[in-house]
């Protein structure tokens, strides 16, 4: 029993960790630097200047929400490449003929992003905050550091659902770039959800990322983590972890009776 | 216990073109293919292009689900139980793809056996002892996207190998590898057969095959044209002579009419480099030298070779009388 569970710890930790190298496309320092940290801080600084111009709402709104929906390219873009990027590099038949169960497998896959998610929302938050001059409770940031978790982690849980579709569809980064519209338009993190219609703010309820931003919008103001919306993110990304692994399985018998996967 | 099994074993692909007028095709890959190979065997499946060996593989290493049949792997059924067929076979397939190019050696060999469930204590020593066999020591850290092919296959040859399978699946484990590479490869290949792991080979050269298996089945069309030792299927051609031109600029249409020759039985063509190998297969004594050369008028014609029939020979009768009373494979609805 104890050797099963090491056994499937090892398979997320240190297969989780070899294959974000093997397959997470922005891994080297000009990419990660660029795109998952530069990228969204000059996105930050749009946003808030803008609002600023157009007086939507207030900097805290803009560059808090921004921080929390940073951690999306990572986590959308990495969970899509954690399953599509398979295709490319030929191995998908390699991978799919282990003998493991593919609960450990593919969770090891999203590991990655939610940490790598946490580091580039952490960072982009603390340094928009100090350019802008935005004061952040130091009391704060063991709850931040959690509601920034609870993002990234539903996050990726959502981008390996899309990544899922990798194993039946072959052009699954078109939909990986819809999705990343769809959080910046729906989960309130740079639009103010109050200005959106009806259908677009259930839609958005159901959004990893809505509920985290709220969060820690909440917690920069002082007014402590609200563990509701914090339980209804980690809800919410427990749904789409299901539902990645619901896909995953379906897609994968799937491709063994209509030999779907381009796999050698 | 026999190490595969397969029973009648047929496999359809079905296809949809266009959006507004969709278009249905159905292809018979595979139309009831029938084989065992016992535990420790080295079997051969060969066959041409689209000929049903790679769809075989799939569907005997649980890639693919046969639309029909049966097959187990060491009793386990491929379709019912694909996990445990997983644990007990391994699968080395040819060619550049297949491995994470950013990645080392030595971190494929450790995310591989991570999947395929080789303990931690053992991973070091195996990986190890695998890259001594493939000769990749040494230069284990390097990223695999600066590999060779040769080399690239045998780190292949290394992960099918990692959790010590009891039947290694090889799919053309030599396309394209240079000769000094291929040779290393077959004596792995042996070694591996000798120690008692069951090899199923499918390849394209015929040298190898004859050298290594220990049984071939010959498959066109989907189907098993002929199954035997090397030595069986070369005694299918033992009664005729082969006669092989160096020939400039032979195309179907002379073919065709080498073919008609009275007491020529074969006729193929290769091509080697600027030149054709033609070979011709006759009856033993027709002697259409004269005739073919006259067949062959206005064509180059240099070496002429007189030699005794080989596996290829063997291979090529099979295929040609296959492709001559061919099924068609597609369906269109």
């Amino acid at each position: 029993m104890l050797f099963r569970f090491l056994s499937s710890a090892r398979l997320v930790l240190v297969g989780g960790a070899l294959s974000y190298r093997a397959l997470f496309n922005w891994t080297t320092p000009p990419m990660f630097v660029g795109t998952l940290l530069v990228g969204p801080l000059l996105q930050v600084f749009f946003f808030v200047f803008l609002g600023r111009e157009l007086q939507v709402a207030d900097d805290r709104f803009h560059l808090v929400g921004n921080a929390v929906l940073a951690a999306s390219a990572s986590c959308v873009y990495g969970g899509t490449m954690a399953v599509a990027n398979e295709r490319r590099y030929g191995t998908l038949g390699a991978v799919l003929l282990s003998p493991r169960h593919r609960g450990p497998l593919w969770a090891g896959r999203a590991l990655p992003y939610v940490l790598n998610g946490l580091l580039v929302s952490a960072f982009v938050l603390a340094a928009a905050a100090a350019v802008l001059g935005l004061p952040v409770p130091v009391e704060a940031l063991p709850g931040l550091a959690l509601v920034l978790l609870a993002g990234a982690a539903a996050c990726s849980a959502f981008g390996l659902a899309l990544g899922a579709l990798g194993l039946r569809f072959r052009d699954v980064f078109l939909v990986s770039n819809v999705a990343s519209s769809v959080l910046l338009l729906l989960t309130g993190a740079a639009v103010p959800r109050n200005t959106l219609p009806e259908w677009m703010r259930t839609t958005g309820e159901l959004l990893p990322l809505t509920h985290a931003a709220d969060a820690a919008r909440r917690l920069t103001a002082g007014d402590g983590l609200d563990a509701r919306l914090l339980g209804t993110e980690l809800l919410v990304g427990a749904g789409y972890a299901i539902l990645a692994l619901a896909l995953l399985a379906v897609f994968e018998r799937g491709s063994r009776r209509r030999a779907t996967l381009d796999v050698m | 216990m026999l190490a595969i099994e397969a029973d009648a074993l047929r496999r359809t692909y079905t296809s949809r073109t266009g959006w507004l007028r969709p278009r249905r095709t159905e292809t018979e890959a595979v139309r009831g293919v029938t084989f065992d190979v016992s535990r420790g065997e080295l079997f051969g499946l060969l066959g041409p292009n689209g000929a049903g060996k790679t769809t075989t593989i799939k569907m005997l290493n649980t890639l693919l689900l046969p639309t029909s049949g049966t097959a187990r792997v060491f009793g386990h059924d491929v379709a019912r139980e694909p996990v445990a067929v997983r644990r007990r076979i391994g699968y080395v397939f040819g060619g550049d793809r297949g491995l994470y190019e950013r990645l080392s050696a030595l971190d494929n060999l450790r995310y591989f056996a991570e999947l395929y469930g080789v303990g931690a204590r053992d991973q070091k020593r195996r990986i190890g002892e695998l890259l001594d066999l493939v000769g990749l020591t040494g230069r284990e850290r390097e990223r695999v996207e600066g590999y060779s092919r040769g080399m690239r296959q045998r780190l292949h040859i290394a992960r099918g190998l990692l959790h010590r399978p009891d039947v290694l699946f090889l799919d053309e484990p030599s396309i394209g590898v240079d000769p000094v590479a291929a040779r290393d490869l077959r004596r792995t290949v042996a070694g591996l057969a000798a120690a008692g792991t069951t090899v199923l080979l499918t390849t394209h050269y015929m040298a190898e095959a004859d050298e290594l298996c220990d049984r071939i089945a010959v498959i066109a069309g989907g189907r098993i044209r002929a199954l035997g030792t090397p030595e069986s299927l070369k005694a299918r051609v033992g009664d005729r002579d082969v006669l092989e031109f160096e020939v400039y600029g032979v195309d179907e249409e002379l073919l065709a009419r080498v073919r008609r020759i009275p007491g020529v039985r074969g006729a193929a063509v290769e091509e080697r480099g600027t030149a054709q190998a033609l070979t011709v297969q006759s009856d033993r004594g027709a002697e259409p030298h004269a005739r073919v050369l006259a067949a062959l008028d206005g064509v180059r014609v240099g070496r002429v070779v007189s030699r005794e029939p080989s596996l290829e020979d063997a291979y090529i009768a099979i295929v040609e009388d296959a492709t001559a009373r061919r099924e068609p494979a597609e369906v269109t609805a």
